[in-house]
């Protein structure tokens, strides 16, 4: 090990040392299937030297005469074999038993995955290597069938929506995360990507059902890696890259857009504002204000395995650092991560073990991601081209410049940056905006880990005792300088500087009891166990000095001494949140052949009510490996044959503390003596019967071996949600001063997924492919007494975008439909109902011709019908690996139909905003357009007030995620530097999307009420980088 | 070894108990920040406050559980053929507008809103009485027993409102449990009226006679008998007439209320709780109300009624200084005609052609929807008495009487002469009314009465009242579209007959 060390120091100066020996490569394959095994460890018999099969299951070792190779892996029996001379050894590992050994991870404990019978798809290390993605939720996306993942957003960090099996509940439901066997409350993001062994998706309820009240939404497994007993094996992975938009908006240059002003102007009777278009050139390019075409993205990890038969670790450092696209200035991400795992054995039957990780993230995003509110993206879309990006006088004698010569905001040569007269709102020079956010950040420190102890008294039984623990510190830090952006936007009076801290602590104490026993050919595992978790303890405060002597977020201090009445501060605690559960599991199997497993859990939740304090959650699930029945003949088209059937039901218990009883509020008070007093009482009636939302599912399974390089699973599922929340509608003669909330509404999800997998070798060349994909359907069956419930509105407009209604998908789309635009007064007088009125009759040409949905011979608000559903309802993804030689190929890419986008880019209450260039396709007479309504200042017809088909498209795209050409070293060099292994490599993320949607990005996640919504979103970054990753 | 084994087999099985055994007082977690139902009205303070959410519903301004404007004068008045509804167009205050005009069904918001605040105060009351079933630590007993009298009363005071406008209502006197909301059904109104007297009836001996300045606002004995007195006349049988007369009499008599020499000082904000206001619903100009939802305790009716975009000119004397307002409820010309000539008119109808004619004022009569340029004086917005802090027209101090003396005098004379009681006093009450205005005696029938009722309360929601019960309204209203078997009544809200058992009031 020493001596590995040593040659770490020196292999950058020297690559002289060198080793007599033999060169052995070759690649491994599985015995049972034929595919290619990456991650195999080979060994040189008494030595330290070793090496590992790469993500095609190649390797090359280089071994002294005579000595013996060890290759070992993860239940595959042990080889070892001789070595004479430099050869190609390509070695075919046969299981450890009789069957197929891969384990999963299916909540406290593994499986054989030739025994599982529930829906669980799996994604190993090794699908995920090399891949420069600094979210889990990023990496996952586009892996594994059945699960839909869209980024809220470009922003780096941003977070992502994870829909496992469709939308499971009206209110918010999102997966479970467990990390290493403990859930993780409050996001994944503190996780380093290089850390992780597996992630497991246990996507139906006959599997999840083990978490029981808070796995409706499906339960996500992430196992991190461990050290294996050997020498010690360093290893670096690190990756520089730049960043750049993938397209911009095609936006109105300077000409067109005083040209289309003026057209509205005229057509609105008032005077035009530009008297030559013309002269105005292209004007200002505002995307090119606010975007960075090289933006920097970096990765740099490294760590430290091993151990001996006693004790093994794992441990790394991982630094990632990445600069945003969009206002680069005020958008950033850093995280850094620490972990250390480490197991030991202290007797033969007693183990203990810890993984622990801290990790320090702090993000700069001074403006929101997806917002029409102003930030910079909204600015840039909607602010015209006429404006300048500075003035041309250092202290213009204009307005609103010449009264706040003092607070503008300038550039660095002391030239004010341009404040429009045309669109003003929210919006403002987005250059200026990013100077009043220089510095602002927020922050988050993540303390997570467990320790287990392992008690085997005899053969069979395992005692586990576990305790996992999250501590997490955030905050922000902003200043707010004196700074004039427009009449609308500006502080004048105060700077001030804010600092917020919070703190939350989660604990689990987890004990279970497992005992495994096999009778003959009877084999059985029971599990008991039981779980108690706090989740409650969260609080925070935050304080505010006002009128310090600074400048910038740099030179402001909270030290700085300010009276009393120009400081502020806040506070607030979470509601107190408890957890009690107990839960069992039975697997049994006959010969590998019929198996079954049964779950039940109880959990006890504070947030349920005192008449359902516990909830009990019950799964049972069987499979049939019909393959190994004597009547099934071998043949050469159906290698493997598995059926599985299960049935689960699972809870979501995300409700408010509280809402189950009743609690006093003010609710109107009265005047006595002069004197104008509070009334107190019960706010809402009490519903003790309040329960968690309840998840059941049924689940159809095939897992199937063809034309022996071909590997498929089919799951067809049905899944019903039922009693979610809502407010009750009671009658007033109760006299309750609110509504109590109830389980009330229900809806399902049904859906077909498949995945696909193929190994083929022709000749060098490997070819491996995985590939998926989902059709899932959705639909609201009860809302109680309720119509409709409204989930996005559309800025100023009475009418709302998107809706909940028995009998559609959650959150369709609504509004009005046009059957084209009139062409000519004759069209609007032809326009009538079936009494010969005129449906339209103030319509002028070049206004929408709306449908007439109720057929009443008017437009109103009952005209409006659905227009096209916000989730994909096809979604799929695949992955290629081709290696020839030491070159590999990995192209992985994703995408999902099926889905509308709501383009709500444009502010429609600023008559100056800019438009897309679309709008040079308005109707400007006959025959000019049957799409774009004539555009009038003030839309006096609502041609674009009211939510319409005009504002939806297709969303559906197909995005390669990732292409990366990698180059492993030959082993002659390698010897020289003492190196298992060194590859280097070029990766493009992102490097082209096909799709029709012409906002910056199809791709638009981040919660029910903003999904599929695109109001400025700020897209994915295209990044090219080039990395290395070497192990010695 | 084995032993070893066992210790920590035991040990661990030890654990996992554990875990099991405590985890029910595990999940037992109390709020931070808030206070539980079941740990509230624990101290005298809490009895308080709950009981002022009580009295809140009296008010029917707006507040943060009942988030809506809910005055009834202007509803009542315009029913009546003292006003019509007025305001900014044939659709603003609908609930107005549709009393006005008869037009209202189950669906329009008229009846939602009296129904909605009675219950809310029929539920708060009925809370209130069954904690009080708890001894409170720091509660004496005679305060206990004030609350719970206050609070049978003003619950006596909901379901008078509600039986006289509704008639076939829900009837419960305790908190409805979450299992039964739905299986709720009708009262006969008779029984509704029983439940009256008997909380009247139990709450008057408890009662105190008089409050101290700082309580002005709490409920007397004088306040239930009244009451007592008016629910029984409203019940309409001859052979109780008797015991109207003697509650009527009780408060008539009791030496606390004397009849105000001058005819205006009785709604003079500057006068509250006067000598001869009985039942007072209090506001206030100091509770800073603005815009949006908030906890009202100001008088927005009086906004409500004042003339559009009007100004002062010149210097009138401060009782025709109005603030600007919205034009609701203007006095029908062919009312105003009727009581032209008694002295009591000036205090009443705000004259504003008039005052525009002499030159003292301008407004916009146009901008009223039906304006007659005749509004109402007694619940005017003055400039005097406009608001320091706060919206001005959220934020006026103006009391609503509810009952006065000069009306329990006239109830008291009335149920004598119905109950074929006294004459003589009958008399001499309905001429102690007339006299304090000057006006000489006359022979004491009920036209007389009723006459005189209308003279002395108008505009003060109990002309329509008054009409229906004595069967007049079909003919005095007609001209409003009054239907005669049907509007005597509301119509029960229509959200309320959605999945409960209640039955729509008949031909609505």
């Amino acid at each position: 090990m020493k001596q590995t060390i040593l040659t770490l120091l020196f292999i950058f100066c020297s690559l002289a040392l060198s080793a007599q020996g033999l060169q052995v490569k070759g690649v491994v394959t599985s015995a049972d299937d034929g595919q290619l095994l990456p991650g195999v460890s080979i060994s040189v018999k008494g030595t330290t030297t070793g090496s590992l099969t790469d993500a095609i299951g190649a390797y090359t070792i280089n071994a002294p005469a005579n000595s013996t190779l060890v290759f070992s892996f993860v239940g595959m029996k042990t080889q070892e074999i001789l070595v004479k001379s430099s050869t190609t050894l390509n070695v075919v590992m046969q299981s450890s038993t009789a069957m197929m050994e891969e384990v999963v991870v299916v909540g406290y404990g593994v499986q054989k995955k030739s025994v599982v019978t529930g829906a669980i798809s799996s994604v190993k290390a090794t699908d995920l290597m090399d891949m420069a993605t600094p979210r889990i939720e990023d990496a996952l996306k586009g892996r594994t069938s059945g699960v839909t993942i869209a980024s809220s957003s470009g922003v780096p960090g941003a977070d992502a929506t994870v829909n496992i099996r469709g939308i499971t509940s009206i209110n918010s439901a999102s997966p479970l995360y467990v990390v290493d066997g403990v859930p993780v409350i409050g996001g994944i993001d503190y996780l380093n990507q290089g850390d992780i062994e597996s992630i497991e998706v246990l996507k139906d309820a006959a599997s999840a059902a083990i978490y029981g009240t808070q796995a409706a939404a499906g339960v996500i497994l992430i196992t991190t890696k461990k050290g294996t007993a050997g020498a010690l094996k360093v290893n670096y992975n690190g990756y520089v890259g730049t960043q750049a938009p993938e397209h911009k908006l095609n936006l109105l240059n300077a000409t067109e857009y005083a040209t289309i002003r003026n057209e509205a102007l005229v057509a609105a009777g008032s005077p035009m504002l530009f008297s030559n278009p013309s002269s105005l050139g292209v004007g200002t390019d505002w995307q090119g204000v606010i975007f960075n075409n090289n933006a920097m993205i970096q990765n740099h990890e490294i760590s430290f395995s091993g151990g001996n038969d006693k004790s093994t670790y794992y441990a790394s450092v991982a630094y990632f650092d990445q600069e945003g696209i969009v206002a680069t200035d005020i958008s950033k991400y850093q995280r850094t991560t620490v972990r250390l795992n480490s197991a030991h054995k202290v007797t033969k039957w007693l183990n203990f073990g810890n993984n622990v990780s801290y990790s320090h993230i702090k993000v700069k995003q001074g403006f929101s991601a997806n917002d029409y509110f102003g930030g910079v993206l909204a600015s840039a879309v909607n602010m015209d081209p006429v404006t300048p990006l500075i003035t041309a006088d250092l202290n213009p004698a204009t307005e609103p410049y010449a009264s706040h010569l003092t607070s503008i905001v300038r550039d660095a040569n002391g030239y004010p940056y341009a404040i429009s007269s045309y669109v003003g709102q929210e919006m403002t020079n987005p250059a200026a905006y990013i100077k009043t956010q220089e510095g602002n950040n927020s922050w988050s420190d993540n303390l997570v880990g467990n320790m287990y102890l392992e008690v085997q008294p005899i053969k069979g039984l395992q005692l586990r005792s576990s305790i996992g623990t999250k501590l997490a510190f955030w905050g922000d830090d902003s200043f707010s300088p004196i700074y004039f952006l427009s009449n609308t936007n500006s502080n004048l009076t105060q700077n001030s500087y804010n600092r917020s801290l919070n703190r939350t602590f989660t604990w689990t104490f987890t004990n279970t009891v497992s005992y495994t026993r096999s009778f003959d050919k009877h084999n059985f595992t029971i599990l008991l166990g039981t779980e108690a978790r706090d989740q409650g303890n969260t609080f925070g405060t935050g304080a505010s000095i006002h009128g310090i002597p600074a400048t910038t977020f740099y030179n402001a201090s909270m030290n700085y001494n300010v009276p009393a009445t120009q400081t502020s501060g806040w506070g607030y605690e979470n509601q107190p949140y408890t957890l009690s559960s107990i839960f069992a599991r039975l697997n049994y199997d006959y010969q590998g052949k019929y198996m079954l497993t049964g779950i039940v859990r109880r959990d006890g939740s504070s947030h349920f009510g005192s008449n359902n304090v516990y909830g009990y959650f019950p799964s049972v699930s069987a499979g049939w490996v019909v393959s190994q029945e004597g009547f099934w003949k071998t043949n050469d088209y159906i290698n493997y044959l598995k059926l599985r059937l299960g049935y689960g039901v699972n809870g979501n218990d995300n409700l408010s503390p509280f809402l189950y009883t009743s609690t006093i509020g003010s609710i109107g008070g009265y005047t006595i003596g002069n004197t104008n007093y509070t009334g107190y009482g019960p706010t809402a009636p009490a519903n003790p019967s309040l329960k968690w939302e309840q998840t059941s599912q049924l689940n159809f399974g095939v897992d199937a071996k063809l034309f022996k390089n071909f590997t498929a699973a089919i799951e067809v599922f049905q899944k019903t949600t039922t009693g979610m929340l809502m407010q009750v509608v009671i009658p007033e003669y109760v006299g309750a001063s609110a509504q109590p909330w109830g389980n009330i509404a229900s809806m399902w999800d049904r859906g077909l997924e498949l995945e696909l997998g193929v190994n083929y070798k022709i000749g060098d060349l490997t070819i491996n492919f995985k590939g998926n994909s989902s059709i899932t359907k959705n639909q609201i069956t009860d809302i109680g007494s309720n119509d409709h419930l409204v989930n996005a509105t559309m800025q100023s407009s009475a009418y709302e975008v998107s809706r909940k209604v028995v009998g559609q998908p959650v959150n369709e789309f609504y509004g009005f439909k046009y059957l084209g635009v009139f062409q000519t007064q004759a069209e609007i007088d032809a326009y009538v109902d079936k009494d010969g009125n005129k449906i339209q009759p103030t319509a002028k040409p070049g206004d929408y011709k709306w449908l007439d949905v109720d057929g009443d011979g008017s437009i109103t608000s009952s005209d409006r019908t659905w227009l096209g559903n916000p989730n994909p309802t096809f979604t799929y993804g695949f992955t290629l690996n081709l290696a020839y030689k030491g070159f590999d190929l990995v192209a992985f890419g994703q995408g999902v139909s099926g889905n509308k986008i709501f383009n709500e880019l444009r502010r429609l209450d600023i008559p100056g905003a800019n438009y897309m260039n679309s709008a040079l396709g308005r109707w400007t007479g006959p025959g000019t357009s049957n799409t774009y309504a004539r555009i009038v200042e003030g839309d006096p017809s609502n041609n674009f007030s009211v939510p319409s088909q005009f504002y939806l498209q297709d969303g559906s795209y197909f995005r390669l995620k990732t292409l990366q050409i990698g180059y492993t070293l030959p082993m002659s060099l390698m010897d020289k530097v003492n190196f298992s292994k060194a590859r280097i490599y070029v990766s493009v993320n992102n490097l082209f999307t096909l799709t029709k949607y012409e906002g910056y990005d199809p791709e638009i996640g981040g919660g029910q009420s903003i999904y599929g919504i695109d109001r400025g979103v700020y897209p994915q970054a295209r990044s090219f980088m080039a990395g290395i990753d070497f192990t010695f | 070894m084995k032993i070893k084994f066992i210790l920590y087999s035991t040990l661990f099985t030890g654990l996992l108990l554990t875990g099991t055994s405590c985890s029910k007082s595990f999940l037992e977690v109390s709020p931070t920040g808030e206070v539980l139902e079941s740990n509230y009205y624990q101290t005298p303070d809490q009895v308080f406050s709950a009981m002022v959410a009580v009295y809140n519903c009296t008010e029917a301004e707006a507040g943060y559980g009942i988030n809506w404007y809910a005055n009834k004068l202007g509803p009542l008045n315009a029913a009546a053929d003292e006003c019509y509804a007025g305001g900014g167009s044939s659709s603003d205050m609908m609930a107005y507008q549709v009393w006005n005009n008869y037009t209202m069904t189950s669906a329009n918001a008229i009846s939602s809103k009296f129904w909605a605040m009675d219950y809310a105060g029929i539920n708060r009351a009925n809370i209130l009485i069954s904690k009080l079933g708890t001894p409170v630590t720091g509660l004496a007993d005679a305060d206990r027993d004030r609350y719970i009298a206050e609070c049978k009363t003003l619950r006596a005071y909901f379901y008078f409102e509600l039986v006289r406008l509704f008639k076939n209502i829900p009837l419960t006197t305790v908190p409805i449990a979450t299992s039964d909301m739905y299986n709720i059904v009708q009262a006969v109104p008779d029984s509704v009226y029983a439940q009256i007297e008997r909380d009247l009836n139990a709450a008057i001996p408890v009662l105190p006679s008089t409050v101290a300045t700082t309580e002005y606002g709490r409920l007397t004995k004088g306040s239930a008998m009244a009451l007592l007195g008016k629910a029984i006349l409203y019940e309409n049988n001859t052979a109780r007439m008797a015991d109207a007369a003697s509650w009527l009499n009780k408060v008539n008599t009791s030496g606390v209320y004397h009849l105000l020499a001058n005819y205006k000082d009785i709604f003079d904000p500057g006068n509250k709780f006067n000598a001869e206001s009985i039942w007072e619903i209090s506001h206030s100009g100091t509770s800073q109300a603005w815009w949006g939802p908030s906890d009202f305790r100001g008088n927005v009716y009086c906004t409500m009624i004042g003339p559009r975009s009007y100004s002062a000119v010149g210097t009138p004397d401060a009782d025709h200084i109005y603030y600007s307002g919205w034009s609701f409820n203007p006095i029908i010309k062919a009312f105003a005609t009727k009581i032209h000539n008694d002295p009591r008119y000036k205090y009443t109808v705000a004259d504003l052609d008039s005052l525009v004619a002499i030159g003292q004022a301008t407004y916009s009569g146009s901008a009223g929807y039906m304006n007659t340029g005749l509004f109402i004086q007694k619940y005017a917005a003055l400039l005097k008495w406009k608001c320091v802090t706060g919206q001005a027209e959220l934020n006026w101090p103006n009391d609503v009487i509810e009952i006065r003396l000069a009306d329990t005098y006239l109830m008291e004379a009335e149920a004598l002469v119905r109950g074929s009681g006294d004459l003589v006093r009958a008399k001499a009450l309905l001429d102690a009314v007339r006299a304090r205005v000057g006006l000489p005696s006359v022979p004491v029938t009920l036209d007389n009465i009723y006459n005189e009722r209308m003279l002395e309360l108008a505009t003060e929601g109990h002309r329509w009242f008054d009409l229906v019960r004595t069967g007049k309204a079909a003919s005095v209203l007609a001209f409003k579209g009054f239907v005669a078997g049907k509007n005597e009544i509301l119509p029960i809200p229509l959200e309320e007959l959605n999945n409960t058992k209640l039955i729509q009031n008949p031909n609505y």
